[in-house]
């Protein structure tokens, strides 16, 4: 079975299948997208840049080549989990909220991968003042929802507003946060359903304006208001929980049918007009989603390609290890293919309040057997080596190798041994633990991983843990492991999204994502310092040197890989793209061949 | 007959009874906390209170149980999401549907899948068998045999997934499998749809029937009554079909009604072979999800299915076999 549906983390079970869900958030990235067959190493990462409000104006770039009309048919395991823009946060929500939720702000994806943060709703992505405290946004003229009805600023602010309700737990918290200064943001406002909005979000009707009113300074508010969490909703139409089961589209295809777990049909949106949508072309006429079918039959079907499989494509798991060798081996099938790298990052944390000493955290890196592992994961088909914390889509990534990882991907134990033994530790006890049950991949690389522990003079103690309560167990505060498997998906590619939720001491509880428990001061005040630069370029670069700072001197975890994923589709299916920001197919850009 | 009947119902109630609460306890061992799941990516104590209340799992067990157990009877309200009639056995907040709903849509399916394929591994099964009996020793005989003996160490898994890539994908003989369509919808649809699965069930149940009807009619064939209904100049045919195909009967509908409950409380490697969406599938995504109420209500259709089938088969048990009193 490909997946567990847990958490936000990335999900156990991806990294050697590639081919089942990235249980990320939204996330972001400029992987090498194209057909690019198995030359992993050939991957460029562009940079992501913010647009003008030119940018942001409609329609979107056309596909050259594409023709309107037809059905798209895309085949995924598992039914969407929510459809509710506030109770979105999987990435694999997003891959079919993209055709029918629409934020301020969005991605514009160029078709060599790099994107722009664009205005969607809003017609530029925002007026920062006051030092980040303060944003403004315009709303765009046309904008309409399915039932032709006009779309307001009242239903974006509706939306954030929704984000305070107490059904809709699932969705991102960013904003709700900064809008009230308190992670128990719902103790202080429970949502517009009483009539009363929030004090921080002012709109102006005549105008066309939503303002928002910051606790702190957010530089970064425009990159958070492009979740789909963010989405707006209609005040007339929001049937509060229920709205899940069915929502009221400003996309460019609304929801005809639905069956749970079955299927769902996406038809035209006849009131969305192309010209106030800089981000989604729309070609095909409807687009089916096919529930059931695991990664693997989903790729024989594709390979077989025949009937309407024709026009379809995988809609979010990936080619499974099983058939990458003959996917990518066949010319006819690896020029149906699509792949780029998964957002964040798979890294082993290092339990900072169990292992103190740096030198011994410095000493795994330099043990850890990446070339190994990668090798059971599949080889260079399943992702590239990492070394930072910052997975290369982030804005400002700059790259580094403290730990000689890409020069010996093996691994050295003898520098390993000799920095245990410089710190008096040789035979010091490291308990590992990851995820069984899901992907028997990690059985296979523990070998590898408690030899070269072995070698470099550690004594490994192996503790698998049942993979559905895996992420409960090592999110413990006072739990009993040195090293845990873990994966981490920024929310916008910034650094922040990283590097924040992973390493700010101050978040350390329990289920909370630093589970690496770092707690240092010149990281904490770094990080807090960092966060409220308001020159982007400025910022990046603080970022990029934190990063390697923090690997230098610190050494929480131990970076594993970049994962890439491959998506095959029929031989009739047209702008085929991967996806950086939620590593699947761009949908909306997909059409059907004559 | 009727008293029979009433006492077994009783009996199957106290059963589901005790599944159901068994099911309840088992699930609260397990080390997982299903709130987490709708917590969000940053997870607060706040948050995480939110939601087991939302869920309903912030009351005491029995409680909970209670609460389940009388919605079953008079309905349940759900706030925000309204009423669920009786008989409610819940709401899966994970799939925003009655649970109800949810298994009554996924039934089909499984009905189709359990029947279609009970009609084939019988009339081939038995077939067999009989055949393999009459010609008892000759070649007809040894092949049967040894056939059956090969598709019973057969696995679903690898022949479905084999049979799928060959004559689906590769050589196009059948259609790939397909629950889209049900048969009030387009028969003929239906019946290709399910036409792979029907045989690869098949030929694995085959197997089982093929053995068992072979040697239940070689022995009855043996029996005193069979030789003295022969001595009395009774036709092959009469013999054969009344006397000992009848006698023989009697255990193999024991299994049929045993395999036919199993199927239709959810096959579910067949159905995550073939992509299919009956219960079975929605019994693993019960568990996937940590979604108690659709656990709870696809755990007591799997108990109800087999302890209906029980009670069928013994009561046809009397009727085909006239020496059983239903005491």
């Amino acid at each position: 079975m490909s997946i567990s549906r847990r958490n936000f983390v990335i999900a156990g079970s991806v990294a050697a299948a590639g081919g089942s869900l990235v249980l990320s958030a939204c996330s972001s990235g400029g992987g090498g997208g194209g057909a690019q067959g198995g030359s992993a190493a050939s991957a460029t990462y562009s940079k992501v840049t913010v647009g003008t409000a030119k940018d942001s104006t409609g329609p979107a770039p056309q596909v050259p080549g594409a023709r309107k009309g037809g059905t798209i048919h895309a085949l995924g395991p598992d039914d969407f989990s929510h459809l509710d823009p506030q109770r979105i946060y999987f990435a694999w929500n997003s891959t079919v909220a993209n055709l029918y939720v629409r934020c301020l702000t969005g991605y514009r994806i160029a078709p060599n991968g790099s994107m722009k943060l664009v205005g969607d709703l809003a017609t530029d992505t925002g007026t920062m003042t006051d030092g980040g405290r303060t944003w403004t946004f315009t709303l765009k003229d046309g904008l309409k929802w399915e039932d032709g009805s006009e779309l307001t600023v009242e239903d974006v602010r509706h939306g954030i507003e929704r984000g305070f309700a107490s059904f809709t737990t699932e969705g991102a918290t960013y904003v709700q946060t900064w809008l009230t200064g308190s992670t128990d943001f719902r103790s202080l406002y429970k949502g517009p359903y009483g009539g009363k909005h929030l004090d921080s979000v002012v709109t102006d009707t005549a105008k066309k304006t939503i303002t928002f009113h910051l606790k702190t300074a957010r530089p970064d508010l425009d990159w958070a208001l492009a979740m789909h969490s963010y989405g707006a909703v209609p005040v007339a139409h929001d049937s509060k929980e229920k709205y899940d089961k069915d929502p009221v589209s400003c996309g460019p295809y609304r929801i005809k049918q639905h069956s749970v777990d079955k299927s769902m049909t996406l038809v035209r949106n006849t009131h969305w007009d192309p010209a106030t949508d800089p981000i989604r072309t729309a070609y095909p006429d409807s687009v089916v989603f096919e529930f059931g079918p695991e990664a693997l039959q989903a790729t024989d079907r594709l390979i077989a390609d025949s009937g309407t499989d024709q026009y379809a494509v995988m809609a979010y798991s990936g080619v499974p290890a099983e058939r990458i060798q003959k996917v990518i081996g066949t010319p006819d099938l690896q020029n149906r293919t699509v792949n780029g790298l998964l957002t964040g990052l798979y890294y082993y944390a290092i339990n900072c309040r169990r292992i103190k000493d740096v030198k011994v955290r410095q000493a795994l890196n330099h043990a850890w057997p990446l070339e190994q592992i990668r090798s059971i994961y599949g080889g260079p088909s399943a992702g590239d080596y990492a070394t930072t914390i910052l997975s290369p889509d982030i804005a400002g990534r700059v790259k580094f190798d403290v730990y000689g990882k890409l020069r010996n991907p093996r691994g050295d134990t003898a520098k390993a041994k000799s920095l245990l033994k410089a710190a008096g530790k040789l035979g010091q006890k490291i308990v590992y633990t990851y995820p069984q049950g899901g992907n028997d991949a990690y059985d296979k690389t523990k070998v590898v991983i408690v030899n070269a522990l072995k070698e470099a003079g550690f004594d490994p103690v192996v503790k698998p843990v049942e993979s559905t309560s895996y992420y409960d167990q090592v999110g413990q505060i006072d739990n009993t492991f040195d090293v845990m498997w873990y994966g981490w998906s920024p929310d916008w590619p910034a650094a922040y999204t990283l590097i924040q939720p992973l390493f700010d001491g101050a978040t350390i509880a329990d289920n909370a994502p630093n589970v690496s428990q770092l707690n240092v001061g010149w990281v904490n005040s770094a990080i807090k310092k960092d966060a409220g630069v308001t020159d982007t370029v400025k910022q990046e670069a603080a970022w990029a040197a934190l990063d390697k700072e923090i690997m230098a001197k610190e050494a929480p975890i131990i970076p594993e890989t970049y994962q890439r994923r491959y998506y095959l589709y029929g031989t009739k299916v047209g702008g085929a793209q991967f996806d950086p920001l939620f590593s699947a197919f761009l949908v909306y850009k997909l059409y059907a061949k004559s | 007959m009727l008293r029979f009947v009433a006492r077994r119902t009783l009996s199957a109630l106290l059963i589901l009874l005790v599944i159901s609460a068994l099911t309840f306890a088992l699930f609260y061992v397990a080390p997982r906390d299903p709130a987490r799941t709708a917590c969000g990516k940053l997870c607060t104590p706040q948050t995480l209170a939110l939601v087991r209340h939302n869920l309903g799992i912030d009351d005491p067990l029995p409680v909970q149980y209670w609460h389940w157990l009388t919605a079953l009877f008079v309905g349940r309200d759900y706030t925000g999401l309204g009423r669920c009639p009786a008989p409610c056995l819940g709401y899966s907040f994970t799939n925003h549907e009655p649970v109800l709903g949810l298994i009554t849509d996924r039934f089909p399916t499984t009905l189709s899948l359990s029947l279609g394929s009970a009609v084939v591994f019988v009339l081939f099964g038995v077939g067999t068998g009989m055949v393999a009996a009459v010609r008892q020793g000759r070649a007809l005989d040894k092949i049967a045999s040894s056939a059956s003996l090969v598709g019973s160490s057969l696995q679903i898994y690898i022949v479905g997934v084999v049979a799928m890539y060959y004559l689906s994908d590769q050589w196009r003989l059948l259609p790939r499998p397909t629950d889209a369509v049900g048969f009030t919808q387009d028969p003929a649809a239906w019946f290709k749809g399910l036409l792979l699965p029907w045989l690869v069930l098949a030929l694995i149940f085959t197997a089982n029937y093929t053995r068992m009807t072979r040697s239940q009619l070689v022995e009855t064939l043996a029996e005193d009554y069979v030789r003295t209904a022969r001595a009395k100049g009774l036709g092959r045919r009469t013999v054969f079909f009344r006397y000992a195909w009848r006698g023989a009967m009697g255990p193999i509908v024991t299994i049929l009604g045993l395999d036919l409950g199993y199927l239709l409380g959810g096959a579910i490697i067949t159905e995550e072979t073939f992509g299919l969406h009956g219960i079975g599938a929605l019994s693993i995504k019960a568990v996937r999800d940590n979604d108690l109420p659709l656990l709870l209500g696809v755990v007591l259709v799997a108990a109800t299915a087999i302890v209906v089938a029980n009670i069928v088969v013994d009561a046809v048990y009397a009727v085909i076999d006239p020496r059983i009193r239903l005491a």
